[in-house]
């Protein structure tokens, strides 16, 4: 099983007034053909900016450092001209707020068919009946009225449907989707979760899923990959990972599932401006040692499985 | 037609509060308010004044002039001018139209290039070219239209003899008129343009850290793309709001413009009103020009229920 | 060496900002209109020789009446820097009132103030202006204070926006809570945290209010006994000096309304764009 992705010691840094925000730090993993990897962590930890990241969407005041190798080339190092390609038509992003990412002076059915438009030449109606079917498979009840309709006039979860049927229009190798289940009730989760085996059947993609909620990582995933103040943590099979969590960060995050008595992580993540020496999650590790406080221990190999902590070393 | 039914009050209300400021003024002014109301500099005898005060209803208690005069408002009627012999409203509207060839015109021009030049800007905000460019068009923006018009004058015209020095028109034949407009509608494109761009260079600055912008971006579009299928439009409606807002203001500039080229149109005529006193042809201005922000105003709000489709849903 | 001339390039383009060279211009006028009694060769009235051409005696030559040009400049500068400033302090003072309170306590007063705001900014403001000033006697002040009157409303709405996100953020809920007095938290929380916009739109005012008086004034509409550029433009143009290339007559005062207004623009511009900066980086 190759890798389609494969992302190697990436950091990124944010310049601000305040000082450099040091987003992610040396992170690297592998996205495999075919698969589904869960990016999960508490929020503000640095998923979304890896997301962005790979499609090259950071704003100007981001250093970014690293490798991030799509099909043996390196994203970071391309011109605009092939990183242009490279969006949307290899690899697409549905955005974490759906209803922001949409432009609200267009038709639904448009911006769905903007890809098919730009990079297919198709001509405007196939493009719009295209949008419809796409609806259509994103279970949406009357497809050609919603088309038709614009932004405001559906509801979050409708709209982040829309950007998933958008993320499929030119079948990409790779789909991103940042917090697709955000503020979505149960049901509605149910349904998503629905969505996506339509969507990975149909289009034999890759899918990378980020989230807090371990329950759709669960459902989801084959693998999973645990974030916490810009640096993964572990990744593991989803299977091992739910049986036998070895980072005490991991143990934690499981403790919070219902089924465990949904006991919620205490404490708050470190600050990205002043980091705290030594492994970023020692302050609220209950087996913190003398040597956690010093110097962050590296990743290695457990078992097939990688995890960053001295327990393991 | 999209328009809600709170501004259209406002603006049936911005009418009757406009008119009545005009019924208010000539009386409550220091002064006597025939006078105030004819105009001065022209001579009449006791009698005919005593006439024209009760044919103006001036002897009769305020309440009672003020029903009068929403009677003439209704009735299109603004006043005479006892200088240039007529009724206001029609004088008024024989010289609008050579105004409005001013002004139109530059509307137009000055939004396409000052749109595009904004948008240019503005997308590429920190880059020098930017900087430099906005920095010529406050230039143009810190000049006031006639001081503008005095040196184009003597530049073009006084200078190097390309263009007449005077009047509105000799022959009346198209190349004519266009020869003796285009100075001046040059410096109100020049003008409204500096306006435009600042207007647009922000709004385009503001547009573009959209989110909406970056899932463009990640749509895989080049940044031409961006602009012109995305940024554009949604960038150009604050430009229409203020275009309408700022009518009045517009119109001024193209008024003192007029004054210094002796053309034909509302500014020559209101300048010739202040000379002698005709007082009369100032309110009706006033009014026409009133009237004119007003439609605006409401023209611009039908085309925004045409534009963006959050409006007129009541969200 | 060229990566040092680089180096100086974003220097003198970042860290000496525009907004200075604004300031240098306009504390230059300010210096002027300050001494203008001293440093002005002659009396703006005095009388010499009408129409003569720039001299070492006169370095801009005299008007239709036989006055220093010169001396008149600078007399000049003190009454339309004087309009300016008057009307846009007015113009402020009344726009930060009303967009406060309709900002602060909404309801029924933010509907009401906001309807008088929106229909005020429909009147065409200079053609009134030209009425009020044709029938009243002409005098700088009136139409300082004509303009202050008419100018606020532009400023209303920025500040009722303004503070109907500050009322909303929670320091002053909190505020609120702990039973402070409104008029405590408009003047310590709301004002300090509005100013550094309010300062530039009072800046572009004043540039504002300047270019109005110059163009009722070359209407010939302005004050006889203090005559601003407007004046002196309206009487260099109604005398001919545009026809008789008397450049040194009309080209200073206009130059002179274009420098102010300008370097008030590049301070308003220069701070605005700054905010412009901050909010990406944040
Ligand atoms: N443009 C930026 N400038 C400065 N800091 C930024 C910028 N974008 C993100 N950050 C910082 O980077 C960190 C990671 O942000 P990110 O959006 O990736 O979090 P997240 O894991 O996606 O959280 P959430 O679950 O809330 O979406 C945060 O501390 C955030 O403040
Ligand atoms: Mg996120």
């Amino acid at each position: 099983m190759g890798s389609i992705l494969e992302i190697r010691e990436l950091s990124i840094v944010f310049s601000t007034v305040i000082g450099n925000v040091y987003a992610v730090n040396k992170s690297s993993f592998n996205l495999n053909n075919n698969e589904t990897l869960a990016l999960v962590g508490e929020t503000g930890c640095g998923k979304s900016v890896i997301a962005n990241s790979i499609m090259r969407l950071l704003p100007q005041n981001a250093k970014v450092s690293g490798k991030i190798m799509y099909k043996g080339q390196d994203i970071l190092k391309m011109s605009e001209k092939e990183i242009e390609k490279i969006r949307q038509q290899e690899i697409s992003i549905v955005f974490q707020n759906p209803s922001m990412s949409l432009n609200p002076l267009q038709k639904i059915g448009d911006q769905i068919s903007e890809p098919l438009l730009i990079h297919k030449k198709m001509n405007k109606k196939d493009a719009f009946n295209k949008s419809i079917d796409l609806l259509r498979t994103m279970g949406f009840q009357n497809p050609s009225k919603t088309a038709k309709m614009y932004p405001h006039q559906l509801s979050g979860g409708m709209n982040q449907r829309v950007l998933l049927a958008i993320s499929m229009t030119l079948n990409p190798s790779i789909i991103i989707a940042d917090e697709p289940t955000k503020g979505l009730d149960n049901i509605l989760i149910t349904d998503m979760i629905e969505e996506f085996k339509t969507l990975k059947r149909a289009n034999e993609s890759s899918l990378l899923i980020i989230t807090h909620d371990l329950s759709v990582a669960r459902e989801l995933s084959d693998r999973i990959a645990i974030m916490y103040s810009g640096d993964i943590l572990e990744i593991s099979e989803t299977e091992s990972f739910f049986n036998n969590p070895l980072h005490p960060y991991s143990k934690i995050l499981l403790d919070s599932l219902p089924e465990r008595g949904f006991n919620p992580p205490k404490g708050t993540s470190p600050s990205m401006v002043n980091i705290p020496k030594g492994c970023k999650f020692h302050p609220r590790c209950p087996y913190v040692k003398k040597e956690c406080t010093e110097k962050v221990p590296s990743i290695t190999s457990h078992n097939g499985r990688q995890v960053r902590c001295y327990l393991f070393l | 037609m999209k328009i809600n039914s709170k501004k259209l009050i406002r603006y049936l209300l911005a009418i009757f509060v406009i008119f009545s400021l005009n019924f208010i003024i000539p009386r409550a002014m220091p002064g006597d308010p025939l006078t105030n109301l004819l105009g001065e500099d022209f001579h009449m005898t006791e009698e005919t004044l005593q006439e024209l005060t009760e044919q103006m209803g001036l002897d009769k208690p305020l309440h009672l002039q003020y029903i009068d005069y929403w009677g003439n408002v209704f009735r299109f009627d603004f006043g005479y001018t006892y200088h240039l012999k007529g009724p206001v409203t029609s004088v008024i509207f024989s010289r609008m139209k050579w105004t409005l060839l001013l002004v139109l015109p530059s509307i137009i021009l000055s939004s396409i290039i000052g749109s595009l030049l904004g948008a240019f800007s503005g997308i590429k905000s920190s880059k020098k070219v930017s900087k430099m460019l906005t920095l010529t068009e406050l230039g143009f923006y810190s000049t006031p239209t006639f001081f503008l018009s005095l040196i184009f004058l003597y530049i073009f015209s006084f200078k190097f003899g390309l263009f007449p020095t005077k009047g509105f028109y000799t022959t009346g034949s198209l190349f004519d008129i266009l020869h003796h407009f285009f100075l001046p509608i040059t410096i109100m494109t020049l003008f409204l343009n500096s306006r435009n761009y600042m207007i647009m260079r922000g709004s385009v600055i503001q547009e573009k850290s959209k989110l909406y912008v970056v899932y463009a971006k990640a749509k895989g579009l080049s940044e031409n793309q961006i602009l012109f299928r995305h940024i554009f439009k949604n960038s150009s409606l604050p430009l229409l709001t203020i275009l309408a807002l700022d009518f009045g203001f517009i119109l001024t500039g193209a008024l003192l413009i007029e004054i210094v080229f002796s053309m034909n149109g509302m500014g020559t005529l209101i300048y010739d009103a202040l000379l002698s006193r005709d007082y009369p042809i100032l309110y009706g201005a006033f009014m026409i020009i009133s009237l004119m922000v007003v439609l605006a105003n409401a023209f611009v709000d039908i085309l925004y229920g045409i534009i963006d489709p959050r409006i007129g849903d009541g969200t | 060496m060229t990566h040092h001339i680089e180096e100086l390039k974003k220097f003198t383009i970042n860290k000496i900002n525009l907004s200075l060279i604004g300031i240098f211009i306009f504390s230059v006028f300010l210096f002027v209109a300050i001494s203008a009694d001293i440093i002005s060769p002659y009396g703006p009235w005095e009388r010499f020789e009408p129409y003569s051409s720039p001299s070492s005696d006169h370095l801009l030559g005299t008007n239709d009446m036989g006055n220093d040009i010169l001396s008149e400049l600078f007399h000049g500068t003190r009454v339309s820097l004087i309009v300016g400033f008057g009307a846009s302090i007015i113009a402020t003072a009344i726009g930060i009132l009303i967009g406060l309170s309709s900002g602060y306590y909404r309801g029924l007063v933010d509907e009401i103030l906001m309807a008088i705001t929106d229909i005020s900014l429909m009147i065409p403001r200079i053609p009134l202006i030209i009425i009020l000033a044709a029938l009243l006697r002409p005098s700088f002040v009136i139409i300082m204070l004509l303009i202050g009157l008419l100018w606020w409303p532009n400023i209303a709405r920025v500040v009722r926006s303004l503070t109907l996100q500050i009322r909303d953020s929670p320091f002053i809920l909190s505020s609120k809570s702990l039973g402070f007095r409104d008029r405590h938290i408009i003047f310590s929380d709301i004002i300090p945290n509005i100013i550094y916009i309010i300062i530039p739109k009072f800046m572009l005012t004043i540039a504002s209010a300047m270019i109005s008086e110059a163009s009722i004034s070359f209407l010939g509409l302005g004050d006889p006994t203090m005559k601003s550029w407007g004046m002196m433009l309206n009487f260099a143009f109604m005398k001919g000096a545009l026809i008789n290339e008397m450049w040194w007559w009309y080209l200073p005062p206009g130059l002179c309304i274009v420098g102010v207004v300008f370097s008030l623009m590049i301070i308003g511009f220069a701070l605005e764009e700054k905010d412009n900066t901050e909010e990406v980086d944040e």
